[in-house]
């Protein structure tokens, strides 16, 4: 017990441990993981989600601690004041590349993997790639059964991908509070389950789309954005806003050419830090859907036709009035969208009371 | 009033909602009024205790022995453990009609126990099949002084007048009337007394730290899990001394400042779930358990927790997710259960035997329970013997005795005409000691831990020269790896990969190549692994290669006999 919290500030207030032979300050508080990940060493992992409290499953973040029998998970152990702590000894990077083998031994299709599937997907890939391990050693039997019948439009639930690191099950439960998503059986037979081993669209799942961003493997899968993977041309992302309401949520958008491809929530987003609900995250193909309105329309002898927004914005202005002149200014009843930020929702308002004189406003977003 | 069916969803849900530790008795509830656990019932116990669906779902489908499927429960479990093995236990599965496979249920010094419902029955032809008795140990056969069994061959022990007949709660009337917490502190560690769960931590030194933690209410958790393959004193002492264990477990919420207390008894023992309740309800009508414990300011109170088939919730961590109703997997540590456990407050786990030996060390005197151990080793240890070997069975002794005189001299060595081949030590996680160890070790973890292997809860299965070492190691990685959680990697595969090597199905057909990668699968395992299970299990490859490297060869060369 002699880590337990024990991070006792140095004589100049600070506390300090030697991460590589380096002496460098942390704070109290902080596990070994994130102070060693401030300092650049790049200590590897699959399980981690900085969102997500520290899990240590898959154990490549071990580290050498002076005065421990073994070592122990950096994600999930607490820095102390003193600590001597090796990051990348040969024994460690031993112990990484036997898991490494040995995660990608069930998993051997794993370490080619479409980048299009989900913002986490290469994670895996990338760790195969850094040790050189291809799933050929260690062969035997996989895990996880894939539900590629699983009928809904926006993820694919591809668990033959699947290494049991548990990021999507924590991901609904602590970041989107879901709950949708389980882990079945144990042991070498675990399996992500929803109630029942249902179809997601039965179960309590929003398709938030948080399990698909956050799997390091792309067994969960964009299936929106899959479906343009044989398109040419290399994806572009560009950082943007969410459009479909006033929360903000930033968001990567993915192109190819002048095509929008799909939709990744930023991680660094500040509103929202990795979520998006469905609407943003599965939301987008409207942007370029052959029947998208690109003019303003007025209906003419009872048939829609295109107009310029001089002569559509003076017909809705035509409107009120009449509605104001018949029926009185209490007639007027002002609803802003959910999708409009601070500043519209404000016009909004002053628009409908400065405008009509009447109180009556309010938002689509209050139910 | 509506009509209220007494054992009616609604009626069951509110029977457990308010109790403590609510989920395991109220799935048991359904599952014992149905005879498995329907979708139904577990959407009742989810929306009545609040717990979403999905994991709910997932955490039923962790244990062994809910039954998914209707029928489920009353169909027979066939106990295929490594002794069982040996008993043709795979015949009687084929014989008995919808059997199947559990692994070791704890009776490996008699015929195969068979769990059918709430029953538990033994023998090796499907036919023949009778009740299981709770099986007495023999006088000990070195005529030494006993801590824990000293009383428990008299049947009157049982009961509340027997046991305090033979001076049972003695030790807590003079605890509670005369001594301070610190004093009974002070005697238990005096005594020695560690833990005898399997990782030997310093009883007193666990009880200190909980009295010390702040918050509570404090809680002591008896570990009656007993899950290790080959270990089945803790049964012995449950079903022959209740009140040893509910003493003890007083004794402890004395000394820590606990006001509650919990019996996590495995899945396996049904009957000693039985005589656990009818001992407390003894204890409650006398005054030993509740408000006000003989009179004084003590409140403590004990509830049985039937599991459901895990050996992982043997794990202290585990086992308290278990209790709360969470997914089992053990907990990252620090911080342990001592400031952190049941619900978050200050817990004291310790096994049944580490238990029951409270009440005799405070009774009688650290230093006479000291004085019991062998050399300078302290105290007693229960070794459960099973296997090849003439007189299986339950004995206690000192710690530090030599190992051969308890399988030689005490039980008979090898049956007729065989030799000891190999034995396994703390039931499956200590691997396995060949020939030389066997002359040389004593009964004690310095000695264990020189010899790569470890006393843990003491289960010493023997294997005589006629077994096929490969095939014995392949059954005990088997059952690691049916019994691995699935929470961290390198045991999830690495138990998997392991087994399938010893099998035979998967690996490498060239023992050098075989034989880099099983080591580099268990040097890893036993390094990173989050808890003890998937640290301990190479070990049975370890010692495997170690002591019988010309069978390894002959597996791998595709020539074992
Ligand atoms: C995989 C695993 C299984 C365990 N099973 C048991 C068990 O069945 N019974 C037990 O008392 N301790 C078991 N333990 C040890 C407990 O974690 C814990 O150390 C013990 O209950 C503490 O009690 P003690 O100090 O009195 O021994 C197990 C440990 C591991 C790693
Ligand atoms: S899409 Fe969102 S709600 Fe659905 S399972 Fe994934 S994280 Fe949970
Ligand atoms: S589906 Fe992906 S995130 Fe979920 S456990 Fe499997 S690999 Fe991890
Ligand atoms: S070592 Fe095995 S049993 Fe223990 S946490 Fe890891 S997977 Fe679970």
């Amino acid at each position: 017990m002699s880590s337990d919290g024990s991070s006792n500030g140095s004589s100049n207030g600070s506390p300090t441990l030697t991460l590589d032979g380096k002496v460098v300050p942390f704070e109290t508080g902080e596990t070994l993981y994130e102070v060693a990940r401030r300092h650049t060493s790049d200590v590897p992992t699959l399980c981690y989600d900085e969102r997500l409290e520290a899990f240590g499953a898959c154990r490549l973040c071990v580290v050498e601690i002076e005065g421990f029998r073994s070592p122990v998970a950096s994600c999930t152990t607490h820095a102390a004041h003193g600590m001597n702590v090796q990051t990348k000894t040969e024994k460690l990077e031993k112990h990484r590349k036997t898991l490494m083998e040995l995660v990608c031994s069930e998993n051997p299709r794993g370490v080619e993997i479409d980048p299009m599937r989900g913002h986490a997907s290469q994670e895996m890939t990338d760790l195969a790639q850094r040790y050189a391990v291809d799933g050929t050693r260690f062969e035997g039997a996989q895990s996880g059964q894939s539900h590629p019948d699983d009928p809904n439009p926006m993820i694919l639930r591809d668990y033959d991908h699947c290494i049991s690191c548990y990021r999507c099950v924590r991901v609904c439960a602590e970041q989107e509070g879901d709950y949708a998503i389980s882990i079945a059986n144990r042991g070498f037979q675990t399996q992500i389950t929803t109630e029942f081993n249902g179809f997601l669209k039965g179960s309590e799942c929003t398709f938030c789309g948080q399990c698909v961003q956050t799997c390091p493997t792309g067994a969960l899968a964009d299936n929106r954005a899959l479906q343009h993977t044989r398109e040419p041309g290399e994806v572009e992302l560009t950082r943007s806003i969410c459009p479909f309401c006033g929360v903000g949520c930033s968001v990567d958008i993915m192109s190819k050419g002048d095509k929008l491809v799909g939709v990744r929530p930023a991680m660094d987003g500040p509103a929202n830090e990795g979520a998006l609900c469905v609407k943003g995250q599965f939301g987008w193909e409207w942007v370029q859907h052959p029947e998208r309105l690109k003019n303003p329309m007025v209906r003419k002898d009872g048939v829609l036709v295109e107009a310029s927004w001089d002569e559509a914005l003076d017909r809705a202005a035509e409107g009120f009035r009449r509605v104001r002149d018949t029926h009185g200014r209490h007639a007027i009843y002002g609803v802003a969208s959910g999708r409009a930020p601070h500043e519209s929702a404000f016009s909004v308002q002053k628009f409908i009371r400065a405008g009509f004189g009447t109180n009556q406003i309010d938002n689509c977003s209050r139910a | 009033m509506a009509h209220i069916n007494p054992s009616g969803d609604q009626e069951l849900i509110e029977r457990w909602r308010d109790q403590p530790a609510s989920l395991l008795p109220l799935l048991h509830a359904f599952h014992d009024r149905d005879g498995y656990l329907s979708d139904d019932a577990l959407r009742a116990v989810a929306s009545g205790l609040r717990i979403p669906i999905a994991d709910l779902y997932g955490t039923v489908t962790f244990y062994h022995h809910f039954a998914r499927v209707k029928g489920g429960k009353a169909r027979p479990r066939v106990c295929d453990g490594p002794v069982c093995k040996l008993q043709g236990c795979d015949e009687l599965i084929v014989g008995l009609d919808g059997a199947t496979a559990m692994p070791c249920a704890g009776r490996c010094d008699g015929p195969i126990p068979v769990l059918q419902d709430d029953e538990v029955l033994i023998g090796t032809q499907p036919g023949a099949l009778t009740a299981a008795p709770p099986l007495v140990p023999p006088p000990n056969p070195g005529g030494i002084d006993e801590c824990v069994f000293a009383e428990v061959r008299d049947p009157r022990r049982k009961t509340l007048a027997g046991y305090r007949e033979s001076g049972g709660y003695r030790a807590l009337s003079r605890a509670v009337r005369e001594m301070t917490p610190e004093q009974v502190l002070d005697v238990v560690s005096g005594s020695g007394l560690t833990g005898r769960g399997g990782a030997s931590f310093p009883t007193a030194l666990k009880w200190r730290a909980v009295r010390e933690a702040g918050g509570g209410p404090k809680t002591v958790v008896c570990n009656a899990d007993e899950g290790e393959p080959g270990c089945f004193q803790d049964r012995v002492l449950m079903d022959l001394d209740p009140h040893a264990i509910l003493e003890g477990m007083t004794l402890a919420a004395f000394a820590t400042g606990a006001t509650r207390g919990f019996i996590y008894l495995r899945y396996e023992y049904p009957a000693t779930q039985g005589v656990l309740e009818t001992a407390i309800e003894e204890a409650r009508a006398a005054e030993l358990l509740g408000t006000s414990v003989l009179g004084t300011e003590l409140t403590f109170d004990i509830h049985v927790r039937r599991g459901a088939g895990a050996y992982i919730c043997g794990e202290e961590t585990s086992l308290l997710n278990s209790l709360e109703g969470k997914h089992p997997f053990p907990r990252n540590r620090p911080p342990y259960p001592v400031t952190n456990g049941f619900e978050g407050t200050p817990t004291a786990v310790n096994n049944v035997e580490t238990l029951a030996s409270v009440p005799p060390i405070v009774d009688r005197g650290a230093e006479w329970y000291a004085g019991l151990g062998a050399g300078e080793h302290k105290g007693t240890k229960i070794i459960s013997l099973s296997g090849d070997v003439a007189r299986p069975g339950n004995y206690e002794v000192p710690i530090g005795i030599p190992l051969k005189t308890v399988l030689y001299d005490w039980a008979g060595g090898a049956p007729e005409g065989r030799t000891v081949q190999a034995v396994t030590m703390a039931g499956l996680s200590g691997g396995f000691l060949g020939a030389e160890d066997i002359e040389e070790a004593t009964l004690d973890e310095p000695s264990m831990r020189a010899r790569g292997s470890l006393l843990g809860a003491g289960g010493v299965m023997v294997f005589d020269d006629s077994r096929d070492m490969v095939e014995i190691a392949r059954q005990a990685m088997s059952f690691f790896a049916h019994e691995s959680c699935g929470k961290c990697f390198p045991c999830r595969i690495g138990t998997q990969r392991l087994t399938e090597r010893l099998a035979g199905v998967a690996g490498p057909k060239e023992p050098e190549l075989w034989k880099a990668e099983v080591e580099d699968i268990g040097r890893t395992m036993a390094a990173v692994s989050a808890c003890g299970l998937g640290v301990a299990a190479p070990g049975i490859t370890g010692s495997l290669m170690r002591l019988f490297p010309e069978q390894v060869d002959a597996h791998v060369n595709g020539q074992r006999k």
